[in-house]
C-alpha cells in the first residue's frame, strides 16, 4: 500500500509524474512565498508566462531563474495571446528560452473572463504539433472541440472547470464527464476555475487525471497552507476514484440495523 | 561650535540621492558633514521615487504585503509630518483616508481584497457613503471599502523640496553625475577609487542602481549583499482640473488594483502596473489602455484630461518583497523597498539613525526609534556575517 502512489502515475506526453497537481507561478505576494507554496504543493510541473516581460530582451530572467531553480518540469504558457500568430510565436520563444517542447496553449477569446477561443486554439494546435510541440491546450468543456484537438494529435486536454480566476469549481460536471468517458486514453487536466480543495477532489473522483491551479493558492491568505490542502484534496479524490465510489441512492439506507427502533419500523 | 566649523563632525557618504538618500541627508545634516553621490543631474529623475504615486497606504498594501510591512508602514506614517517639517519648501501631505471601489463584475475581487487585509481599520461602504466621500465618482460604483487612516504625499514636490533644502545646506556636498560602483570594499566614483577612509559611515541606498554591479559579479565573487530583482511598473500623470477627488481611489481590476491619486493643482498620478521583469522599455499600449480606461471609468471628467506623462520604471526588490538593511563595519546598505518606498522610507531613516547615533544629545531618542522599528520587523537589519552564514 505504501507504494500505491508510485504505481499510479499521470502521464504527460510520455513523462510520468507522481503528483497530480500542476501549479502556476503568477499572483503570489512575493517570489519567496511562491517558491514555498510550490514546494509545499508537491507539484512536479510549474507553469510560467512570458507575456508582458519582454522576453526578446530577457527581461524576466531573474524571475525565471528562480522558477528553474525549483528543478521541476516547466510548462510555459501563451497567456495573453489573442491570435494564432501571437500564440505560435510565443510558443517558439518559450521553447527556445526554456528548452522544452511542452506548451500550454492558451488563446484568449474574451478579454474579460479570458474564455479560450476554440477556433483559434484548434488552428494554433495544428501548426504547433506539426512543428514538433507537445501541446497542452486550454479549452472549454466542449466535446466536439475536444475531439478536434485529439484528432490533431493532442495527448493531453485541459478543459476548464469554470473561467480563470473565478473559483467557481466545476460548472458543468456533465460535460467534463462526457469528455472523460469519450476519451479514456487522453490525459485530462482541469485547468481553471478550481477554487477549493473540494472542487479538485470532485474532479479527481470523476476520473479527471490532474488539476492545474494558480489563483486559489496564490491568493489564499496563507498560500503555503492552501497548497498543502489542495495536494491532500487531489490525493483524496484520486484514491476515491481508484477505490470506486458507492452508487448514490435516493433514500437513506442504514448500513447496520438500528437497534433503538422497533423492528416493524425498519421495514416500513 | 561656530556654524561654519564642521571639522569635529562625523563625515558620512551617502551613495544614491533617491528618496532614502535625500531623507537621510536631511535628517543628518545638523549633526554631520555629508557627501551625497548620485549618477543623475540632481533632479532625481532616475530614482524610483520620481515615478511613484507616493501612497501611504499600509492597510491596503497588506492585501499582498506582510503584516510586518503593514505595521512598519503605520509607524512610518506617523513619522512623515516631522520629517517634512524642516523643509524649506512645503510639500503636499494628506491623511484623509483612501477609498477602494469595484464595479459589479469585480465584486468578487473586492471581497477577496477585504478578506486579505491584515488590519481592521476599514469599513465596507455602499453607494450613499461612497457618494458622500467622493461625490463625483461614477454612480455605477456601488460597493467599496473606506480606509480612513491612509494618506499620500506629492512625490515630485518632495524630491524637489528635499533637493533644494540640501543644496542650500553648507554641510552637504552633492556630487551630481557621479556614478558609483562597488567592488568588494572598494568604491569607485566615475571609475576612480574613492577614499573611504575619511568617512565615518558609508550608506548605500542606490536602489536598483546596485543591480548592474550585481549582474556583473560572477558567482565566485559573491557579494555579501542579498540579490536584488527588478519589478517593472508603469505610471501615468494627468492634469484634470475638472476632476475633484478628495483622496486616493483604488479601483479593483481582475488582475491588479489601479489607484488614482489626486495631488494639488489638478494633477493625478495613476498607477501602477506590476510586472516581474527588469525590462525598462517605454510603457506598452496595453498598460496605457488599462490605466487610462480605469481613470475614465471612475470619473468621466478624465476624458478631457491632459496626459502629462506616461513612464515606466523598475522597483528594487528582494525575494520576499521586504526591505533589508545590511550592516558591515561602517557600511550600511539600505535596499529592497519594492513598491513601498514612500510607505517605508521614514522607518528606514529611523533604523539608520539608530545604528549610527551620530549625535550624543539625541542618541537615546535614536535608539528608541530603532528599537520600535526592530520590534515591528526584527529581520530588517542583518549583519554581513549573518548573511554569509545564511548562504544568501
Amino acid at each position: 500500500m505504501s507504494n500505491k502512489k508510485c504505481d499510479d502515475p499521470v502521464t504527460i506526453y510520455g513523462t510520468q509524474l507522481q503528483s497530480r497537481l500542476l501549479i502556476g507561478s503568477a499572483l503570489y505576494p512575493s517570489p519567496q512565498i511562491m517558491k514555498n507554496a510550490i514546494q509545499a504543493s508537491g507539484a512536479q510541473v510549474v507553469t510560467l508566462s512570458l507575456s508582458r516581460q519582454n522576453p526578446q530582451a530577457n527581461g524576466g530572467q531573474d524571475f525565471w531563474q528562480l522558477i528553474q531553480s525549483l528543478g521541476l518540469h516547466l510548462l510555459p504558457n501563451t497567456a495573453g495571446c489573442h491570435t494564432v500568430n501571437e500564440a505560435v510565436n510565443m510558443a517558439k520563444m518559450s521553447r527556445e528560452l526554456f528548452q522544452t517542447d511542452w506548451i500550454k496553449l492558451e488563446l484568449v477569446g474574451d478579454d474579460y473572463n479570458l474564455q479560450p477561443d476554440p477556433i483559434a486554439l484548434v488552428k494554433a494546435t495544428e501548426i504547433l504539433i506539426k512543428d514538433g510541440f507537445k501541446v497542452l491546450p486550454y479549452c472549454t468543456d466542449d466535446l466536439v472541440i475536444a475531439r478536434h484537438l485529439v484528432d490533431l494529435g493532442c495527448e493531453v486536454l485541459m478543459p476548464w472547470g469554470s473561467p480563470i480566476g473565478t473559483g467557481k469549481g466545476l460548472l458543468n460536471p456533465y460535460a467534463l464527464q462526457s469528455i472523460r468517458d469519450r476519451f479514456p486514453e487522453i490525459t485530462l487536466i482541469v485547468d481553471s476555475g478550481v477554487g477549493k480543495p473540494s472542487h479538485a477532489t470532485q474532479a479527481l473522483e470523476m476520473g479527471i487525471d490532474a488539476i492545474l491551479l494558480n489563483t486559489a493558492v496564490a491568493h489564499a491568505n496563507n498560500p503555503v497552507l492552501m497548497a498543502q490542502a489542495f495536494a491532500k484534496g487531489i490525493e483524496a479524490g484520486r484514491d476515491a476514484y481508484l477505490a470506486g465510489l458507492m452508487t448514490e441512492r435516493s433514500t437513506a439506507s442504514p448500513s447496520t440495523p438500528t437497534i433503538d427502533s422497533p423492528f416493524w419500523h425498519q421495514h416500513s | 561650535m561656530s556654524p561654519l566649523d564642521f571639522s569635529n563632525r562625523p563625515k558620512i557618504a551617502i551613495l544614491g540621492a533617491g528618496l532614502v538618500g535625500r531623507l537621510l541627508a536631511l535628517s543628518l545634516k545638523e549633526d554631520a558633514v555629508i557627501e551625497l553621490f548620485d549618477q543623475d543631474d540632481g533632479s532625481g529623475q532616475q530614482s524610483a521615487a520620481y515615478l511613484a504615486a507616493a501612497m501611504l497606504a499600509p492597510l491596503s498594501e497588506s492585501a499582498d504585503a506582510t503584516k510586518e510591512v503593514m505595521h512598519l508602514g503605520e509607524w512610518a506614517l506617523t513619522r512623515w509630518p516631522s520629517l517634512l517639517e524642516p523643509l524649506d519648501v512645503p510639500v503636499f501631505f494628506q491623511q484623509t483616508g483612501s477609498l477602494v471601489v469595484a464595479f459589479e463584475q469585480d465584486l468578487g475581487n473586492l471581497e477577496q481584497f477585504t478578506q486579505r487585509l491584515k488590519g481592521d481599520a476599514f469599513e465596507a461602504v455602499a453607494k450613499a457613503q461612497i457618494h458622500a466621500l467622493e461625490p463625483e465618482l461614477n454612480p455605477r460604483l456601488k460597493r467599496g471599502v473606506y480606509l480612513p487612516q491612509e494618506g499620500q504625499l506629492d512625490n515630485r514636490e518632495l524630491l524637489t523640496s528635499l533637493g533644494q533644502t540640501l543644496k542650500n545646506a553648507e554641510q552637504v556636498t552633492w556630487h551630481t553625475n557621479a556614478l558609483i560602483t562597488r567592488s568588494g570594499e572598494a568604491i569607485l566614483h566615475n571609475g576612480q577609487a574613492l577614499d573611504i577612509s575619511v568617512f565615518d559611515w558609508v550608506i548605500d541606498c542606490r536602489g536598483f542602481g546596485q543591480k548592474t554591479e550585481q549582474n556583473q559579479q560572477n558567482s565566485s565573487d559573491t557579494s555579501t549583499l542579498p540579490k536584488l530583482r527588478g519589478v517593472r511598473g508603469e505610471v501615468l500623470r494627468l492634469r484634470a482640473p475638472e476632476v475633484q477627488l478628495n483622496r486616493p481611489v483604488r479601483l479593483m481590476h481582475p488582475r491588479y488594483p489601479i489607484y488614482i491619486t489626486p495631488k494639488e493643482s489638478g494633477i493625478f498620478v495613476v498607477g501602477a502596473t506590476q510586472i516581474e521583469t527588469e525590462d525598462d522599455r517605454e510603457p506598452t499600449v496595453r498598460s496605457a489602455l488599462e490605466l487610462l480606461s480605469a481613470c475614465f471609468s471612475v470619473h468621466s471628467g478624465f476624458a478631457e484630461a491632459e496626459i502629462l506623462e506616461i513612464a515606466s520604471g523598475i522597483r528594487p526588490a528582494y525575494l520576499d518583497n521586504e526591505p533589508k538593511i545590511v550592516v558591515q563595519d561602517k557600511f550600511i546598505n539600505v535596499n529592497g523597498l519594492f513598491r513601498h518606498g514612500f510607505l517605508l522610507a521614514p522607518a528606514m531613516i529611523d533604523a539608520c539613525l539608530g545604528l549610527m547615533k551620530v549625535n550624543a544629545e539625541h542618541s537615546e531618542q535614536d535608539q528608541t526609534r530603532l528599537n520600535k522599528v526592530l520590534s515591528i520587523m526584527p529581520s530588517l537589519i542583518q549583519t554581513a556575517s549573518e548573511l554569509k552564514v545564511g548562504g544568501e
